[in-house]
């Protein structure tokens, strides 16, 4: 077996970066408490029993304490007609208490999630999904930025020197990170490709990129021959698979573990940097939600918004 | 005019046969422009025969001969399809609040269905800001934030028109647009990236490069389609394209011909790209024409939206 190359990839800490920007954000929340009176103060809609939600809404929650923020939490039950749900975000807009609305996804199937985005007032909406906030991410203008590709944008940017010119692939074209990713990218001037479930030779297209991002959510997709030597390499994907077929949980069932879109034993081989999973995608974009509802706390009030 | 894009399949033949005749590669922007004012006249005289005539009202701040004539074509196609064109110029030294009060009147004005602000405006007037003071209802020009923001989730109402023609004139080429490896040049917001969402909902793997772009050929040789929107004469040349690909130009160049006199000319150079392309847009006759035929769309679209807002709202005062 050969010994562990000296010059295999640094470790991109999104616990790290996240816990320093954490830090931040409770300074900006201070002052605003102290020389404005105003505590910055999110809502969270959470509807259904999907547990996974249920421990992210948790995480979200605890954070926002932890920085200082005011919370309100609402927690519906997935039978839930869209009209009641868009009645609570009506109430939720007109609340002046309110900074920001995040409403957990999945929604239920009978509620059309692009009718709640869209009925949310855009200087709330903490995820940057209402379409006035999706235009201006495109077209241009001041809006909220979605957490988790502004998240991988702050560890690209404290990671490479200059992403102009860089040759970045995402892959994956959700609403939520591979689109407003690849926008975001672009207004680095980046050469962006979006490639998906229908791009022919993909593998031969990430070995061309300087900059990958994998975003699809599916375990273990992206092996270590995919990448070009020395890329950073941004995993965004989330999932959980059986850790080993003799490992057990006092309950009998399988232990599990969390793992990301890519093979992280070899890519680190290859990449010149690389996020783990956990502990980077996933800690920022949590980071990145305060510091949006605090950003939207300042623009209601008309304050300056503090460098975050 | 000889054949459209749309009307043959991709051949080998075709490219055979390119070096003797080229014209059957030619994208014929003033027919697909024909084709889609064919099918919005029924429509016109629907609304019209409703009460709902489509009125556009044009907002300039300042004129130059340029945007005269431009605002003259867009009258002389708009009256010709019987939608309703006003023009009203404004001083250039209008301050933002009263422009915005101008628009919000227009908004509220029930006979006008559709508000076009000309460009440039003044620098001291936030375009961001006038653009987003249009009710996305009015918005026939797709530049309010929800219209973009709404086909990047494939809503498309009313879109860019500049962007929706060059992506109308891909589709003439029949070409299976899912997989399709496409290369955007030029990423500025009212053409480029409109441009890449689009196709990237059709499934198309988009690449967008720009100024910052290293080795812009190694990108536009790889793609089965390409889209140039720079505004630089001549920027791609035939060597950088794939053999049978679709080149769509949306730039326009003033230069001096030959004879002294000024002509237009788009950012590909045309003679290089027609001999390796397997179709190509002309400049002029291509995407512009397209452009102003997607903008009537617009207006046609705007006026159902403010009529059948007007359907939905019960009668007062009984």
């Amino acid at each position: 077996m050969s010994p562990p190359r000296s010059n295999s990839a640094k470790i991109i800490d999104g616990k790290a970066l996240a816990a320093d920007l954490h830090k931040r954000i409770g300074t900006a929340v201070m002052a605003l408490k102290r020389e404005h009176g105003v505590t910055p103060t999110l809502a969270v809609v959470l509807v259904g029993e999907d547990p996974a939600s249920h421990v992210y809404v948790r995480a979200k929650i605890r954070h926002a304490k932890d920085v200082g923020l005011g919370t309100i939490e609402h927690v519906l039950p997935a039978a839930i007609s869209e009209t009641e749900l868009l009645g609570l975000i009506a109430s939720l807009n007109t609340d002046d208490s309110v900074s920001a609305i995040l409403v957990q996804l999945p929604l239920p199937d009978h509620i059309d999630k692009e009718k709640i985005f869209s009925s949310m007032d855009p200087a709330k909406d903490v995820d940057g999904l209402h379409p006035v906030n999706v235009g201006r991410l495109w077209g241009g203008g001041k809006g909220i930025v979605p957490c988790t590709p502004y998240g991988c944008m702050v560890m690209l940017k404290r990671t490479l020197s200059q992403l102009a010119g860089k040759r970045a692939l995402v892959i994956g074209r959700s609403n939520i990170v591979g689109r407003p990713l690849a926008a975001l990218l672009l207004s680095e001037d980046a050469t962006v490709t979006i490639a998906h479930s229908r791009t022919e030779n993909l593998p031969a297209r990430c070995r061309e990129a300087d900059i990958l991002v994998a975003a699809v959510g599916s375990a273990g997709m992206v092996r270590g021959d995919w990448i070009k030597p020395g890329a950073a390499v941004i995993d965004v994907g989330i999932s959980r698979i059986t850790a080993s077929e003799k490992a057990f949980k006092p309950d009998g069932t399988l232990k599990t573990r969390i793992v990301g879109d890519v093979v992280f034993e070899e890519a680190r081989m290859v990449a010149g940097w690389i996020t783990p999973v956990p502990g980077g995608v996933g800690p920022m974009t949590i980071a990145c939600l305060m510091r949006n509802t605090v950003i939207a706390a300042c623009r209601r009030r008309g304050l300056a918004e503090p460098e975050l | 005019m000889s054949g459209v894009g749309g009307d043959r399949m991709l051949t080998e033949a075709g490219y055979q046969n390119a070096s003797t005749d080229n014209r059957h590669k030619i994208l014929d922007g003033r027919a697909l422009a024909a084709d889609l004012r064919r099918q919005i006249i029924p429509q016109i005289e629907e609304l019209i025969k409703a009460g709902f005539r489509p009125n556009l009202v044009s907002l300039s701040i300042g004129e130059t001969d340029a945007s005269r004539l431009y605002v003259r074509n867009q009258r002389r196609a708009a009256e010709n399809l019987r939608i309703g064109f006003a023009e009203q110029v404004l001083d250039t030294g209008i301050e933002v609040d009263q422009l915005l009060r101008v628009i919000q009147g227009l908004n509220a004005d029930p006979r006008v269905t559709g508000i076009i602000v000309q460009r440039p405006i003044p620098s001291h007037l936030p375009i961001k800001t006038v653009q987003a003071a249009v009710h996305p209802l009015k918005d026939v020009e797709g530049m309010h934030p929800s219209s973009i923001g709404n086909i990047v989730y494939n809503d498309l109402v009313m879109g860019p028109c500049t962007a929706v023609a060059a992506v109308e004139l891909l589709k003439r080429t029949k070409l299976r647009l899912q997989g399709l490896e496409v290369v955007v040049i030029g990423h500025s917001e009212i053409v480029g990236k409109p441009i890449a969402f689009l196709l990237m909902s059709e499934g198309a793997t988009v690449t967008v490069c720009h100024h910052m772009t290293r080795n812009l050929a190694i990108h536009s040789r790889q793609a089965d389609a390409v889209f140039v929107a720079v505004g630089q004469a001549g920027l791609v040349t035939g060597d950088m394209i794939k053999p049978g690909a679709a080149l769509i130009d949306i730039g326009i160049n003033r230069v001096m011909g030959a004879d002294g006199g000024v002509k237009l000319i788009g950012d590909a150079d045309f003679d290089s790209c027609v001999e390796v392309a397997g179709w190509i847009t002309p400049v002029p006759g291509g995407v512009g024409p397209v452009t102003v035929a997607i903008f009537m769309r617009n207006a046609v679209t705007a006026a159902t939206l403010v009529k059948e807002r007007y359907a939905q709202t019960p009668p007062s005062g009984f």
